[in-house]
């Protein structure tokens, strides 16, 4: 049999360099998660077909696959659903709200884009069971320090509210042109837009307002813009819970880094008010999104309000290495020449009780084949511990001193 | 400044002139020079000189904040960029057509051996999905009138402004997919970050169309 080297497309390897950088921003993550006081969970990687397909991943993207008994089994393609299935199963008795936070990976059969990877890494967290604007607000607040702990420069969180738009196409009695409009909103064919919306048996106002929805983003002075552009209630009533928010991000200390948009459409079967992404100049694609899904709890025979986000992990670390915050791979490490071993492992021991990453020659090296191997390594020191004191060499890369 | 992806041609001299007139000098686009970029910093333009297939990639990474692209590449494209404004130059129509010795007036008249080539695989091959046709797609890279010609295909899906090279080489347009024309499209992100000078460009293109 020939060996196969090659992986399929959309997976890959991190290698210990990247692994490290990866666990160290999962553990930044976890931190403030943490400091927020979102409990973390772990759920599995498989389940039922149709528990995931309940969510906001839609069937194509899923990898499915048959269980022994003939059951249509999923590999999970976002986490939300989850930990909602989760909720309603275990945690139905407990007082609410609910936080709880997760590191995984998921997987997705998309075709292979931008930024996206068949399998890749989301760190979130889901505020489950409160309504309130202050829990929107917590939820957005804590996107930003989370961003913001990972060392990401220069980035912003717009926040928008589905039931603006919604409120706007409720006046439009065609549901195939309203579903045309979110479309052409959604892929923001603005070319398109125009066409639809001129078939569209709206009124002049709501056609204006329709085609200068992009537009209506920025700082607060978009609120008052947006309220007065509609006098629909329920567009108004949207206006007023971002206004509310943008209070209470104010109160956060983070509305500077918030742009309101009221442009921002996402999937109406799935997000029910605020909506939230994250991006920077320097990346072509969102670092991250979310948004409250009060109605998905009621698939699961419950009803449970919620909100949340997820952040793409190798989002952030391209964005990181874009703008120059890759760290430097410094090694606080010895390496242990052992001529008495007893003495040379009481030394390794004590190194690393002392926090140093040790490793022990285990090859019999001699003292320059040694530096050779720590100096392409990028190794530190060398000890070399005999009966006597150990011998401390600082490993200089460029002349071996 | 903002970076815009645009084609060589005969539809590069129609932008031109729209940018001409909307007060953007860009008079470097039309110097003879083998630069892959070139700037105008008059206008606070970046030109990004690519192939026409390749601008929606540019644009969706964001290597370029906008790009210039016909409507037919950009379907075909499958990208995710923001579609701003209607050119309305290069207008053409993407067709089905058949040799007329085939007889046949309807796309639901060909039958499950029919093979269609095309330079567009992806919007023909769901337009035949969305009417339930089973067709086989042949990807061609140019002179798609040649398939039928030579028997590699019984139809084609291809664009056509006047439809006289369809006549000359004996072919009937039986349906019509799309109308295209060029179009200005922007990186999603770039929108956001770039929003007023995108929206300065884009009114004032829109003034003189």
């Amino acid at each position: 049999m020939t060996m196969k080297l090659q992986t399929p497309r959309g997976v890959k390897d991190f290698l210990p360099e990247e692994t490290r950088w990866k666990l160290e921003l999962e553990n930044k993550l976890r931190q403030v998660f943490g400091q927020w006081a979102y409990e973390e969970v772990v759920t599995p990687t498989f389940e039922l077909y149709d528990t995931l397909n309940l969510g906001d991943g839609t069937s194509d993207e899923m990898y499915r696959f048959l269980g022994r008994n003939g059951e249509l089994l999923a590999l999970r393609s976002e986490i939300t659903t989850q930990i909602v299935r989760m909720v309603a199963t275990r945690f139905q008795a407990d007082p609410k709200p609910l936080r709880l936070s997760y590191h995984a990976n998921v997987f997705r059969h998309d075709d292979v884009q931008v930024g996206f990877q068949r399998e890749f890494y989301q760190a979130g967290v889901e505020l489950i069971g409160s309504d309130t604007p202050a829990a929107d607000g917590e939820a957005i607040a804590l996107a930003i320090r989370s961003i913001q702990a990972v060392g990401v420069q220069d980035f912003r969180v717009d926040i928008g509210q589905v039931q603006y738009f919604h409120g706007l196409m409720s006046e439009c009695q065609c549901p195939q042109i309203s579903d045309q409009v979110r479309q052409a909103l959604l892929h923001q064919d603005y070319v398109g837009l125009k066409q639809i919306i001129q078939q569209a048996d709206l009124d002049r106002e709501t056609k204006n307002l329709l085609l200068k929805l992009p537009s209506l983003r920025g700082g607060d002075e978009v609120l008052k813009k947006a309220y007065a552009a509609t006098k629909n209630k329920v567009a108004q009533a949207a206006v007023d819970n971002i206004r509310d928010i943008y209070r209470l991000l104010e109160a956060h200390g983070v509305a500077d880094a918030v742009q309101i948009d009221f442009g921002m459409v996402k999937s109406l079967e799935y997000y029910t008010g605020m909506v939230m992404e994250g991006y920077t100049p320097n990346l072509g694609f969102s670092l991250g999104g979310g948004g409250r899904y009060n109605s998905l709890s009621a698939r699961f025979g419950t009803n449970i309000p919620a909100v949340g986000f997820a952040l793409g992990l190798e989002r952030l670390m391209l964005v990181l290495e874009r703008q120059g915050l890759k760290p430097a791979p410094a090694k606080q490490s010895y390496l242990v020449l052992p001529k008495n071993w007893v003495k040379a492992l009481a030394y390794a021991s004590k190194q690393r009780a002392n926090g140093y990453q040790v490793e022990v020659d285990v090859q019999g090296l001699s003292f320059n084949e040694g530096l050779r191997y720590a100096q392409a390594k990028q190794i530190a020191w060398i000890a070399t511990v005999g009966d006597d004191e150990p011998q401390i060499v600082a490993v200089c890369a460029e002349n071996g001193e | 400044m903002l970076s815009i992806a645009v084609s060589k041609g005969r539809l590069l001299d129609s932008f031109i002139e729209i940018l001409e007139k909307s007060q953007y000098p860009c008079a470097v686009l039309q110097e003879e020079t083998r630069k892959l970029v070139v700037e105008s910093p008059q206008a606070g333009l970046r030109f990004i000189l690519a192939k026409p297939a390749d601008v929606p990639t540019y644009v969706e990474y964001g290597a370029a904040d906008l790009g210039v692209v016909g409507k037919d590449t950009l379907a075909e494209s499958q990208k995710n960029v923001a579609e701003l404004v209607d050119l309305k130059y290069g207008r053409c129509t993407m067709i089905v057509a058949v040799p007329e010795a085939l007889g046949i007036k309807d796309v639901a008249q060909l039958d499950f051996n029919s093979r269609v080539a095309s330079k567009y695989p992806h919007i023909a091959t769901e337009f035949f999905h969305n009417r339930g046709i089973q067709v086989e797609v042949i990807p061609l890279h140019g002179s798609i009138e040649l398939g039928p010609l030579i028997g590699l295909s019984e139809a084609i899906v291809d664009i056509t402004e006047t439809g006289r090279t369809l006549v000359e080489n004996g072919l009937m347009i039986i349906d019509e997919i799309m109308e295209s024309t060029s179009r200005l499209v922007a990186n999603r992100v770039s929108l956001k970050v770039k929003r007023t000078e995108i929206n300065r460009l884009v009114q004032a293109i829109e003034g003189v169309l």
